[in-house]
């Protein structure tokens, strides 16, 4: 009886444009449009990194630090994994935080899910699972947002927190004094591993 | 040996026979009046030679009298069969007659002896026919009998005729040449023999190869109006009342004419459609060549294939066309790009939803991704740097910024269901403008935006006099391109204007301080395309005047510092020599070989090169060509060059008039990003950066699957391994254990 009820009830309103049993072709759609941000990221000019050509420079600008997002394997692409360092001028300069990318199906009407896979001490980061809270992840997520948008956004989130609504109340209390912050910071911190995939 | 019994049943039979004939006459007068009718009655109806005996008459009372005396003896059916046995056996008459029109036919190919042949077979079928007072039974047995025989005597030879003499009797396609009167005779005549039902293939097939040659005497290479109203006039005109011969016979009144042609009239529109359909299959591809000239023939190609279901056929048709004429390294990338353009507006007119397009349009694209030079000649066009005939791009075209791929949108009111036919890669792509179109040929419009930085810094660096208004037509484009790719994609370009004005004030102020000779244009290096570097020095006089501007200008600009590149720009030079002047517009180089012959009357060209730097042999010939060609200079022996105080001769004559020439610089020399293979290998190290950044370190095979996410990867293990193994000596990865990992300090 549970089961007839529960297949009755309509898909939920945000699912409206893109039904939960979406059909190959919305699958395909999703893997496309994915594909396209995943060309877009690599094209996009992210100095800090050396180019193949040697003509590169380091420029003091937040946004040249590392964040970078790629597929976990070749088989599937709604599984990310990305990279983001900590902008210079920041408290987390030099660190560098892997975070995970899970696009659900009916991506982008429906944000991913993104996590911290590195210990990331952080007024809006879940010490233990990782979780953020950032609006855009959450409701103000909107389909023209992409993976590219997500690294900036998290990379600016870890120089300024949202203290208003912490997750780790401890790191939010912390804030204002960086000397124990930054102890705190690298106390958790662990540096990234070659996992050999 | 017989029987009483069988001798007995003999003579009832006998009897009983003897009665019925006899028919209770007296004595065997019967009998006798018997056989005196049934003479008369096997005479009449006996088929006579028309060739011997002129047609008798007959008494038909006499006639009638002898056939009722026949009847009544219960003996006609035998004389039914009789008068069969008589035909077969004088048929040979008639066959004997057909081979001799079949003979003279197949000697001269005139219909019109198919014609009498018919009329003559009609006699002997009319003369040989029993009169209407024996029933309908003896008629029909003998229609039988007689059309067996006759069609069976008919061989192919006749079908031939046959056929010729129907298409004979169709109203011409020349429309001054005179219908035929419609010869309804010979259509009964055809009738009566049973031809019609026997022939019926052959003269479907009479009217449609006629209208196959009309179609396509009339509409071949005729694309500018459409055909098909004219046609369908024409068949009702002509092939209508034609039609209404064999077709409509019996027909009373016009509706039951209607009703009888409707099922065969179709059918012939069709094939006529079809026929249209096909020949405009076959031209498809120099109708698009004509376009838009050619819109006629496309609406009626729209309009055919609605009626018949010929799309397959056109799809390949022009696919087949392209393959063999336009995809071929013969054909220059600008007429590919115009084809295809010409394709997307054509289509659209015959297929609203674009999937014919998309299926032809396919190869087409894969072909153009594939050459070196397509982004190049795309974006040329879009700056208007068409020297070369009509744009690509219709000006009465709105300019839009570019359209991306979209996802479907549901909750569009106007959302229609891909079409049938349409294949699974197959997406609907709203009419789109010709740019997006062309630009989404790659996958990445940045491509398009560093060919454009390219070819600005080509356009404005070529830009010698002051000549503002050429920096402005740049700007008018630039502003229109960001339409196109948006503010931000545009940014490089705006720097490069800048620079452009801003040297000009530079300079400006520079030359209120000293005046020098030198106007230089100051460009900033990172925002331009990379140039190529030389390492001339300018000897001389030039040395003197660059270093003397740099001066002014580094008490200008404090924090700044020029740095030449000598090798580009222009010089005007006024050679003051013994007995004349000489003015020439040079490249610097020219300027700089010319400089060192002040000094020293001959030179060979290794003192040349040495004296201005470095530089490549084979550009150095080239300089010093130019000023021989000027008779400036003169080749004294291998590598020596003389400088001519005194004018020489011209050999030729010729060269008078050309005192002034302008060595015109060469296309610049700038790093083109055209080189397709090194600018897709950056991509893919895009990729592989990207994966090694997240991933940790990968194996090489695990690299090469994972490349399957960068759009068009098609190198081999081997090559990507190569690639890797260069990355390694440029420091960019290293490698342990056959696992590549990125260097850390990257």
């Amino acid at each position: 009886m549970e089961q007839l009820t529960t297949s009755l009830v309509p898909p939920r309103p945000s699912n409206k444009t893109a039904p939960a049993n979406s059909t190959q072709q919305v699958a395909g759609s999703v893997a496309k449009r994915l594909s396209n941000e995943l060309m877009t990221l690599m094209m996009s000019s992210s100095p800090g990194i050396v180019s193949i050509h040697r003509f590169v420079t380091y420029a003091a600008h937040p946004h040249s630090s590392l964040k970078s997002a790629f597929p976990k394997s070749d088989g599937n692409l709604f599984e990310w994994v990305g990279t983001i360092e900590g902008a210079p001028g920041t408290i987390y300069v030099g660190l560098t935080f892997r975070i995970s990318i899970s696009f659900p199906p009916n991506y982008p009407y429906v944000a991913p899910t993104v996590k911290f896979e590195t210990p990331c001490y952080h007024p809006n980061v879940d010490l233990a699972g990782g979780s953020i809270c950032l609006d855009i992840l959450q409701d103000k997520w909107s389909a023209v947002y992409s993976v590219q948008t997500i690294l900036i956004s998290l990379q600016s989130l870890l120089g300024e927190p949202n203290n208003a609504s912490p997750l780790n109340a401890d790191a939010a209390s912390l804030w204002n004094s960086p000397e124990e912050y930054k102890a705190q910071l690298m106390r958790h911190y662990r540096p990234i591993k070659d996992e050999s995939t | 040996m017989s029987t009483d019994a069988l001798r007995s049943q003999v003579a009832s039979k006998w009897q009983s026979s003897f009665l019925r004939i006899n028919r209770n006459e007296p004595g065997i007068t019967g009998l006798l009046s018997f056989s005196q009718a049934w003479d008369v009655a096997t005479e009449f109806v006996r088929p006579k030679d028309l060739n011997v005996e002129k047609p008798k008459t007959y008494d038909m009372n006499v006639v009638r009298a002898a056939y009722e005396l026949v009847n009544t003896s219960r003996r006609l059916p035998v004389l039914l069969e009789t008068f069969l046995d008589q035909v077969h056996q004088k048929f040979y008459l008639i066959i004997d007659e057909i081979e001799q029109f079949i003979l003279k036919y197949e000697q001269t190919s005139d219909p019109q002896v198919i014609s009498k042949l018919v009329s003559r077979m009609l006699l002997w079928y009319k003369t040989w026919m029993p009169a209407e007072e024996l029933g309908p039974t003896i008629s029909s047995a003998y229609t039988l009998t007689f059309q067996t025989r006759v069609f069976s005597a008919l061989d192919s030879s006749f079908v031939q005729g046959f056929k010729t003499l129907c298409a004979s009797t169709l109203p011409p396609s020349d429309p001054n040449a005179k219908t035929p009167a419609p010869d309804s005779a010979l259509w009964e005549a055809f009738e009566t023999l049973g031809l019609l039902d026997r022939y019926e293939s052959i003269i479907a097939s009479v009217g449609y190869e006629h209208i196959e040659a009309h179609v396509l005497a009339n509409c071949a290479g005729q694309w500018a109006e459409p055909m098909i109203e004219g046609l369908r006039t024409w068949m009702s005109v002509k092939i209508v009342p034609w039609m209404l011969l064999m077709y409509a016979r019996g027909a009373t009144n016009t509706d039951d004419a209607r009703a009888m042609l409707q099922n065969v009239g179709s059918r012939f529109d069709f094939h006529m459609a079809k026929t249209l359909c096909d020949l405009r299959a076959r031209e498809i591809f120099d109708i698009i060549i004509d376009f838009p000239e050619s819109t006629g023939a496309l609406q009626d190609l729209k309009e055919c294939l609605q009626r018949v279901d010929q799309r397959a056929a056109l799809v390949q048709a022009l696919r087949k066309g392209n393959r063999k004429r336009l995809l071929h390294p013969g054909a220059d990338t600008r007429l590919i790009l115009t084809q295809y353009v010409a394709t997307i507006k054509c289509l659209r007119i015959v297929d609203p939803p674009g999937v014919l397009l998309f299926k032809v349009a396919d190869p087409i694209r894969r072909y153009l991704r594939e050459r070196p030079d397509t982004i190049r000649c795309i974006v040329s066009n879009l700056v208007g740097d068409d020297d070369s005939g009509d744009s690509l791009v219709d000006e009465s075209e709105p300019i839009q910024p570019l359209q991306q791929p979209e996802l479907e949108d549901y909750t569009d009111p106007h959302w229609e269901p891909e079409p049938i036919d349409a294949g699974l890669a197959f997406r609907t792509n709203k009419p789109s403008d010709v740019i997006s179109t062309l630009v989404s040929i790659y996958d990445s419009k940045d491509l398009f935006v560093k060919e454009l930085q390219v070819l600005l810094a080509q356009r404005l660096l070529a830009i010698t006099d002051d000549n503002s208004e050429k920096i402005e037509k740049e700007r008018r484009n630039i502003e229109i391109l960001k339409i196109r790719f948006g503010e931000a994609a545009l940014q490089v370009c705006e720097v490069m204007l800048k620079d452009m004005t801003d040297s000009k004030r530079i300079d400006g102020h520079v030359q209120s301080q000293k005046s020098s000779i030198v106007h230089p244009t100051i460009i900033s290096k990172h925002f331009w395309p990379l140039l190529e570097t030389s390492d001339i020095i300018m000897p001389g006089q030039f040395q003197a005047l660059q270093k003397e501007y740099a001066r002014e200008f580094s008490t200008f600009k404090p924090d700044k510092k020029l740095r030449w590149l000598p090798h580009l720009g222009t010089v005007h030079l006024e050679l003051q020599l013994e007995d004349r002047t000489v003015q020439a517009d040079v490249p610097p180089l020219e300027a700089a070989f010319i400089e060192l012959f002040s000094e020293k009357n001959v030179l060979k060209i290794e003192e040349l090169i040495e004296g201005v730097g470095s530089v490549d042999r084979a550009a150095a010939v080239k300089a010093l060509l130019t000023w021989v060609d000027m008779g400036v200079l003169k080749e004294d022996g291998e590598g020596m060059f003389r400088l001519l105080e005194v004018a020489e001769e011209p050999s030729s004559g010729a060269r008078e008039t050309a005192r002034s020439i302008t060595a015109a610089p060469e296309l610049l020399p700038i790093t083109s990003v055209q080189q397709q293979q090194a600018e897709q290998m950056k991509v893919y190290w895009k990729f592989i950066e990207g994966m090694l950044t997240n991933l940790g370190s990968l194996p090489l095979d695990r690299i090469q699957t994972m490349l399957r996410f960068a759009p068009g990867y098609d190198q081999t293990i081997e090559q990507l391994g190569t690639f890797m193994e260069a990355a390694r000596r440029e420091g960019l990865v290293n490698v342990k254990d056959g696992v590549w990992k990125l260097t850390q300090n990257a």
